[in-house]
């Protein structure tokens, strides 16, 4: 059974009458890689700030290491902080800013030295120790913001959207590299950050915020997969929803005659309304008809280059999202009338 | 468009042709009894270095230094609280005060102190009023205003993020604004310090108040000269020696704070 | 905690001064005491009917509104060349426009009044007057300028698309999008006019001197509590002109830059 390092309980943190965050709880295990993922407003970054103790609560209290540290102040709270803009002190080289935390540990001379050469090569910085932030590209700020935090070894590493500043490029390969330093030093991470494709790949779990609460915790291919609200199943990846009623334990209908078979794990309630959540590159084009497909009229298409996204409209009027990978199959046209299957086990039922 | 311009340079035409005249004067030779001067001469700022005058020039030098020094360490704790203040209400309540002496006027600040420093309102244990003592407070009390409002643009130009950053990594908060504020603001206190030094150096109604005739600045005896003595070359001499100080000190200031000085 | 205690101590000691003359001006008697013995408004009453703070007062108005008057289109014409037109050095011409500030107050005074000799013109309320604007100039090129750099020239632009001719265009879209740094512009420029002391003390005389050289020469005179009482106007109208600046234009924002 792992550890538990942070822990939030019960914490509401208020601005005049708005609630960035409300009620939260949250526990985070020793070793492992914890995204916070939401739009902008969902409270991620007020709950990083918690923790941290740039922020304090109106409610609740924050346990480290099994330490009540609410109201302390962050700078006996032990953590290490990257910031969305780095906050590298200009008016300090490399080395500097790598050895503030080891200087006001009174660490001495010679072993600061040590540890600092240490992290940089770490964070492949090796020889840049003289060298001013403004002379540095954005990714190697990154990475002396990155060996900052770490160098004093914090019980938790925090960080807040590090990645939001760089380049597309620079920041798969920062994606890539962060996660190789966090599994080889082994410290407990929370990071914050608005992009999925993020959170998926480099998370051993996410939490989905919104509107101040977790939506959903767990880990990537269960947030995926089995996305336990509407909002969840809209934000991470594409979904089309489908609104029906359940006329047995896996029957329901949609609308416009069709009746769909699900097979999402679990019997649905009879005459109650459910709602369906389905991938688009879950949704296949049918040759012939069947179990589970659907007439449909292509009602727009956008090509991607690896693959067109395409809107088709079923009887009723609902709208449903395919990937269809290129080269298609035959030829596509807004209007044209299309099979598509929806298999029994690629639902997900909402709710 | 370029031609827009032009009213405002016949503008400063007429200001040039004031300090020309200034310098022109400064050369001429002083005719005593005579609004006339002489010929061209080099007299005027030898005697600017003559033994009563050099006094003035000395006391001036060490009135503004310490002016500058003390105005620094009094102005540094409200720019940081103005610059640092999330209220708005304190915000503004902070400038209004910050601001409202400039605004007031010369004399009626300096009369102010006049009647503080004068034993009215308390009783000083040492005479303040008609002493460099007064007038230094004067001067402090004059110089602070400026001063507050420009390290109060530097340290609003200092990302939190920073003291954030330091706080994080341990630093207690006398740390934080040792090893970190205070480094990030040394523009501000530079260019704040040297302009506070330029101008006090050319200050008037502080000392000519506030030193009742015994406190003599540069520009005090400017005016004895050119508006008692008619001595209007001597006057000058003395007028072009604050202004070249104060053009030297200003040019430093702005190099060092990359033009944006105000 | 300690930085509140030395915040207050501090703004104690810059607001002092103020409190001190105010309570003065009501003193009863003419020998000065604190607290004050009584209350009475007879230094006001004495401000007001003495003539040559009337006749003082008189030249403020026409030196500082002649001033005013000039120096605001003046200022904006050239903030607008500034900000607008292909000049090579552009920073050497601004660093000129705002030069006077630079300049000691008594080598402008002493200068002007040499000038104003040699050209015959020592009793005239035009050197005052010229005076003035070349020292409020500064003031108003500034504020205006930060206006004009504010200014998005698409509007501009817009507005000639849409049939404007420059005329219109400058009338109905420029002046009105300006006016911010106007009201600023004016702002700064009455207040430093009015308040201006050392060159006018230089080049005026009895007849043309404005309020704070007359202030001056009586206090030198003087020790009664007549000049606390104007000081007090003074304070009180200058409190409400920033007021209302302050609401107007948020001053935190022209000062601060966040």
């Amino acid at each position: 059974m792992a550890r538990t390092v942070v822990e939030l309980r019960g914490c509401t943190r208020e601005y005049g009458s708005v609630r960035a965050v409300e009620a939260l709880d949250l526990a985070v295990l020793e070793g492992e890689f914890l995204s916070l993922l939401g739009p902008s407003g969902c409270g991620k970054t007020t709950t990083l700030n918690l923790i941290a103790g740039f922020v304090e609560p109106t409610a609740g209290r924050i346990v480290i290491d099994g330490e009540d540290v609410t109201g302390r102040p962050p700078h006996l709270r032990g953590l290490g902080v990257v910031f969305q803009s780095y906050a590298l002190f200009p008016h300090l080289t490399v080395f500097e800013n790598v050895a503030f935390g080891l200087r006001e540990r009174r660490v001495a001379g010679a072993e600061i030295a040590r540890r600092v050469t240490e992290a940089l090569t770490l964070v492949r910085l090796e020889g840049r120790e003289r060298q001013r932030p403004a002379q540095l590209s954005g990714g190697m700020q990154q990475r002396v913001a990155l060996a900052r935090a770490l160098v004093y070894r914090p019980r938790v590493l925090l960080l807040d959207e590090p990645l939001a500043a760089l380049d597309k490029r620079l920041r798969e390969e920062m994606r890539d590299e962060l996660r190789a330093i966090q599994r080889s030093v082994g410290i407990t991470t929370v990071f914050v950050t608005h992009d999925q494709a993020e959170a998926l790949g480099l998370s051993d779990r996410i939490a989905v915020m919104r509107g101040g609460r977790i939506e959903q915790l767990g880990a990537p291919r269960e947030i995926y997969g089995r996305p336990a609200t509407r909002f969840v199943a809209d934000f991470i990846g594409a979904s089309t929803m489908l609104r029906g009623r359940a006329v047995s334990g896996e029957l329901v209908a949609v609308g416009g005659g069709v009746t769909l078979r699900v097979a999402a794990g679990r019997a649905l309630t009879r005459g109650a309304e459910v709602e369906l959540a389905i991938r688009p590159e879950r949704v296949r084009l049918a040759t012939e008809s069947g179990d589970n497909v659907v007439e449909a009229e292509i009602d727009a298409l956008v090509y991607q280059g690896a693959q067109t996204e395409v809107t088709a409209k079923l009887a009723d009027g609902q709208r449903v999202r395919v990937f269809v990978t290129e080269p298609a199959p035959v030829p596509l046209a807004p209007g044209q009338r299309v099979r598509l299957h929806l298999a029994a086990d690629a639902f997900m039922v909402i709710g | 468009m370029k031609l827009l311009l032009l009213p405002a340079l016949a503008v400063l035409a007429v200001f040039a042709a004031a300090l020309t005249a200034l310098f022109r004067w400064s050369l001429l030779e002083f005719v005593p009894g005579s609004l006339a001067p002489g010929a061209y001469t080099l007299a005027n700022f030898k005697g600017v270095v003559a033994p009563q005058y050099l006094h003035a020039v000395w006391d001036t030098v060490i009135l503004a230094a310490l002016t500058t020094v003390l105005t620094l360490a009094a102005s540094y704790p409200v720019a940081y609280a103005l610059a640092r203040t999330p209220s708005r209400r304190v915000r503004s309540a902070l400038l209004v005060l910050t601001l409202a002496p400039f605004f007031t006027g010369a004399i009626v600040r300096t009369y102010a102190w006049v009647l503080v420093l004068g034993n009215t309102v308390i009783t000083w244990p040492v005479p303040m009023l008609f002493t460099e003592r007064g007038v230094l407070v004067g001067l402090i009390h004059f110089s602070m205003p400026t001063m507050i409002l420009i390290l109060a643009a530097a340290l609003s130009h200092i990302d939190p993020a920073y003291e954030r950053a330091a706080a994080s990594l341990g630093a207690r908060p006398v740390r934080v604004f040792w090893r970190v504020t205070l480094p990030l603001s040394m523009p501000g206190i530079v260019s704040g310090g040297l302009i506070v030094f330029a101008w006090t150096l050319s200050a008037f109604p502080t000392p000519e108040l506030l030193g009742g005739g015994k406190v003599k600045m540069i520009a005090n005896v400017v005016k004895d000269l050119g508006l008692d003595s008619f001595n209007w070359p001597g006057a000058a001499a003395f007028a072009m020696l604050a202004l070249a100080l104060t053009l030297a000190l200003l040019a430093g200031a702005g190099r060092l704070a990359g033009g944006r000085v105000t | 905690m300690i930085l509140r205690l030395a915040v207050l101590a501090l703004l104690a000691f810059m607001t002092l001064p103020t409190v001190v003359v105010i309570a003065v001006s009501f003193n009863p008697t003419a020998i000065l005491s604190f607290p004050p013995a009584g209350f009475s408004w007879r230094w006001y009453v004495n401000v007001l009917t003495y003539p040559q703070f009337q006749r003082a007062a008189w030249n403020s108005l026409v030196v500082t509104g002649g001033a005013v008057a000039l120096a605001l289109p003046i200022g904006t014409l050239a903030a607008l060349a500034l900000e607008r037109a292909r000049l090579p050095g552009r920073s050497l011409w601004a660093a000129a426009l705002l030069s006077p500030l630079v300049v000691p107050g008594v080598a402008a005074g002493l200068g002007f009044l040499i000038l104003a000799a040699a050209l015959g013109l020592l009793r005239s309320r035009l050197v005052l007057i010229a005076a003035h604007v070349t020292l409020v100039l500064p003031f108003v090129v500034r504020s205006v300028w930060v206006s004009v750099r504010n200014l998005d020239p698409a509007l501009e632009r817009a507005a000639a698309s849409l049939g404007a001719s420059p005329r219109r265009v400058f009338f109905r879209v420029t002046l009105p999008l300006l006016r911010p740094g106007l009201f600023a512009a004016l702002l700064f420029a009455v207040v430093v006019s009015v308040n201006e002391f050392v060159v006018s003390l230089f080049i005026s005389n009895r007849v043309t001197e404005i309020l704070p050289v007359a202030m001056f020469t009586y206090v030198v005179n003087y020790t009664d509590p007549t000049i606390a009482a104007l000081s007090s106007l003074f304070i009180a109208a200058t409190f409400l002109v920033i007021w209302l600046a302050d609401h107007f234009l948020d001053l935190g924002r022209v000062f601060l830059q966040h």
